[in-house]
């Protein structure tokens, strides 16, 4: 079995050395996809969105309401506008993500206590910084009455402590685990980058087996490995499975130690994690180059699979806010068990009792591995029997 | 004049026979014929089925009340009415709460200490933990929505008894607690759900892929099957090549045309995503996305040496993509480097104007700049591809003489080429 193995890995290797391009590309873009990422969006929050203001007002409070929104870190004004249309059209144009419209008199009716309303306008269609910049614009707001409440409590006479009561009789302390600055990056690449290279691994098997399907090597190939399936497929897919696994590794030290993405766990349970997901996605890459002989059919359906694998994850959109139907249909993407081990390992810090369920599924893969190889196995007889004839 | 007249009609009648070659090639290709048809409405469909719940909405959480007190109790009966978040379990210590977190069963943990009820009956400020499980950005954002909303609620009942302690009641209290009172609009997408944000830019981001891939994996077969020259009719060889270009193109604007109208003006429709944009203006501006797109495509193909290498290079690019467009992540916060990058792909202009218009009303001289942008790339990327394919002709031309002419010498020799591969591993 050893010998096979190593025959059929020879021959991979000289392989290799001959047509280095194809995993020399694939390198090139697993990197672009870390640099790219990393310094896309190295704010980790957005800060300092633009938006607006309409003031019908033009007072003192106007103004002072434009300094304090300056002041956060949140947002910046970053246009005055006379009208609403102008502000919704230059939120059409994307150039403000939320506007403040003060209407007339808004300062004189505060001095009144009759209650002067301000209207706060977010764009929602642009998720993240709408809901951030309405994050910011209502915290301003509440502030803005605080701030009248405080004066009239002064003048009464209470003490700051009593204000306080006043002002804010609830105080919610948030601990946010695992990520206390509520950074956007960990939520997405921990799970979006190792799932590139997921993907390319899965296409990087079929495309390896239908080559030789293709080029009429395959009887070559098997015969390196004294026509064992399992040998030959081991020789030729275990290289890549250490290359891709070494690569994803060195993401991993890269995003839990040079971006300092919080790992609660141990880091070697992170690494065995990821190389059970790449043994995984070349399982399923088996599996469909041994149901699809077709080199061009095989690679398209595995790209369509692939892509799929990031919505059905669950990272961005959870998978239990998904249709009865599709949670169940999400077992068949490594990716998602790799993402749920991930979140017991590194933001949980769980140990293996906690997380083994999740590398059993990951293992569960190997099944249909086998079954490709075997479907392989029986195309070779077939192919045989043809030559015989 | 009819010198004019016949080279207007040769070329019709050249563009139309290189239309009809490259339909046959389209239709007689199954990895093509899935990629442009399979993948453009399997897609949506799939991303429409997922997505299907926009919000994220009864989130379990559990609930560590160490005060027992009535305050306490009413607010964990507001926090269960929300839509956001259900308390599920009722836990006697944090450590059972943090072992039902780590079990995944609960997103979130409410403690309340045991001093809660006493500092809110003294008049103090009294505070609760919240721990939020941040895997995912939606239940973070849940479950801190459900209780910032419960919160408000709260401190609103509290202060009017603190003000009536005070002696002020009734519209005076009420008007000493919001000094300002704001009323909120959440314009385009009054829920704020993902669907509404994500699945417009996904599915622009769809027509897209399909066709850069399918383009380019016909552009690759070309080359693979080493017949760049043959597959051009021996005739339209020396003349110009903007009748190859322009009769290639056309075979897949054909074809897009009707998926176009499927994807992006139909389905949004027919799932109830905000379609609130003018008709008119929304053809007016998949135009040039389509145009820009095929022409883009045509170009990146010329440089494609086999037919799988783009699949298996640039699907991960849709990921690239989708961020680069400035719909996940606000362009305003891009660097600099980046944001000119994305300048470069019609996706981002396509997206970017396709969302304004679909989801946001936008007119066409909102998204002026998008639109004049991807009028640009249609034209510089239609020009660049004519002139790849003259070099290329060239280039191959050259080869061809080149081999003829060392006929004795057989270090040349076609097959020697093209199956390099097998002779390398026999």
């Amino acid at each position: 079995m050893m010998k096979r193995i190593v025959n059929s890995l020879g021959r991979e290797l000289r392989m290799l050395r001959q047509h280095p391009r194809y995993l020399i590309l694939l390198t090139v873009g697993i990197l672009f996809s870390y640099v790219f990422f990393l310094t896309f969006m190295h704010e980790g929050l957005p800060e300092n969105l633009p938006i607006a203001m309409v003031d019908h007002d033009g007072s003192y409070l106007s103004r002072r309401l434009c300094h304090e929104l300056n002041a956060t870190q949140g947002v910046a004004v970053v246009a005055v506008y006379d009208t609403h249309r102008e502000a919704r059209e230059a939120m059409q144009r994307q150039e403000i993500f939320a506007f403040v419209e003060i209407p007339a008199g808004t300062y004189s009716a505060m001095l009144d206590f009759k209650a002067p309303h301000l209207a706060l306008y977010s764009n929602n269609a642009y998720l993240l910084s709408g809901t951030l910049s309405y994050k910011t614009l209502s915290t301003i707001g509440k502030l803005a009455s605080a701030a009248v409440q405080r004066e009239v409590l002064r003048k009464k006479g209470m003490s700051e402590t009593q204000i306080m009561g006043m002002l804010q009789p609830v105080e919610i302390d948030a601990h946010l685990i695992s990520n206390p600055w509520g950074s956007y990056l960990p939520y997405v690449l921990t799970t979006m980058l190792p799932g590139i290279i997921g993907v390319m691994a899965l296409l990087f098997t079929i495309y390896m087996i239908t080559n030789e399907l293709k080029h009429n090597t395959y009887q070559v190939w098997l015969e390196t490995a004294n026509g064992d399936m399992l040998s030959a497929l081991l020789g030729k897919l275990l290289p890549y499975t250490f290359w891709f696994t070494l690569l994803g590794i060195v993401g991993n030290i890269v995003m839990f130690g040079g971006c300092h993405f919080v790992c609660r766990g141990s880091f070697l349970a992170m690494s065995v994690t990821l190389l059970l997901f790449i043994l995984a996605m070349q399982a399923m890459g088996v599996f469909l180059s041994g149901l699809i002989p077709n080199q061009h059919l095989a690679v398209s359906v595995g790209g369509i699979y692939g892509m799929l694998s990031f919505s059905m994850a669950g990272f961005s959109y959870p998978v239990d806010s998904m249709p009865p139907a599709l949670q169940a249909l999400s077992y068949i993407f490594p990716l998602r068990h790799h993402y749920l081990a991930y979140a017991k390992i590194a933001l949980f810090g769980g140990t293996f009792t906690d997380y083994w369920p999740h590398l059993c599924l990951l293992l569960l893969f190997l099944v249909p591995g086998l079954m490709g190889g075997l479907l392989l196995a029986r195309k070779s007889v077939a192919n045989s029997c043809q030559t015989s004839l | 004049m009819s010198k004019l007249i016949q080279t207007i009609s040769s070329g019709l009648k050249d563009i139309f026979e290189v239309f009809t070659l490259e339909l046959h090639r389209i239709f007689t290709d199954g990895g093509v014929m899935l990629i442009f048809f399979v993948a453009t409405l399997l897609y949506p469909l799939i991303f429409g089925a997922i997505y299907k719940h926009e919000l994220v909405r009864n989130l379990p959480v559990a609930v560590v009340d160490d005060s027992r007190s009535a305050s306490s109790r009413r607010f964990i009966h507001k926090l269960d009415a929300t839509p956001e978040v259900n308390v599920d379990f009722r836990c006697n210590t944090l450590e059972e709460a943090e072992t039902l977190m780590h079990q995944r069963k609960i997103n979130g943990i409410f403690y309340f200490p045991k001093e809660y009820n006493d500092l809110i009956v003294n008049g103090e400020q009294a505070r609760l933990c919240l721990f939020c499980d941040m895997s995912s950005f939606l239940y973070y954002r849940s479950v801190f929505t459900g209780a910032s909303s419960v919160m408000l609620d709260e401190m609103r009942h509290i202060q009017l008894g603190r003000y009536a302690m005070a002696g002020t009641t009734g519209a005076n209290a009420e008007e000493m607690i919001a000094a300002i009172p704001y009323d909120d609009v959440k314009l385009f997408s009054p829920a704020g759900g993902f669907t509404s944000f994500l699945v417009p830019a996904l599915l622009a981001l769809v027509i897209h892929q399909t066709l850069f891939l399918g383009i380019c994996i016909l552009s690759g077969t070309i080359r693979e099957e080493g017949q760049t020259v043959n597959v051009i009719p021996e005739r339209l060889r020396n003349r110009s090549v903007y009748r190859v270009v322009l009769g290639r193109s056309l075979a897949y604007i054909m074809i897009y045309i009707p998926l176009i109208a499927i994807d992006l003006v139909l389905l949004p429709r027919v799932f109830g995503l905000p379609h609130i944009g003018r008709l008119g203006d929304l053809c007016l501006f998949l135009l040039p996305f389509m145009l820009a797109t095929v022409a883009f495509s045509m170009t990146v193909g010329m440089f494609i040496r086999e037919r799988d290498t783009v699949v298996l290079t640039c699907i991960f690019f849709s990921v690239v993509l989708l961020f680069l467009s400035g719909v996940v992540w606000p362009r305003s916060n891009m660097p600099a480097f980046w944001r000119y990058f994305s300048y470069l792909f019609p996706s981002t202009h396509g997206i970017q104007g396709f969302v304004r218009i679909n989801s946001m009303g936008a007119q066409l001289r909102q998204v002026q700049f998008e639109y004049l942008m991807l009028w640009i790339q249609a034209g510089g990327y239609f020009l660049l591809s004519c002139l790849f394919y003259r070099l290329f002709f060239l280039h191959e031309r050259l080869k061809q003489e080149g081999w003829t002419f060392e006929l004795n010498g057989k270090r040349l020799s076609l097959p020697l080429q093209k199956n390099s591969m097998d002779l390398d591993i026999q």
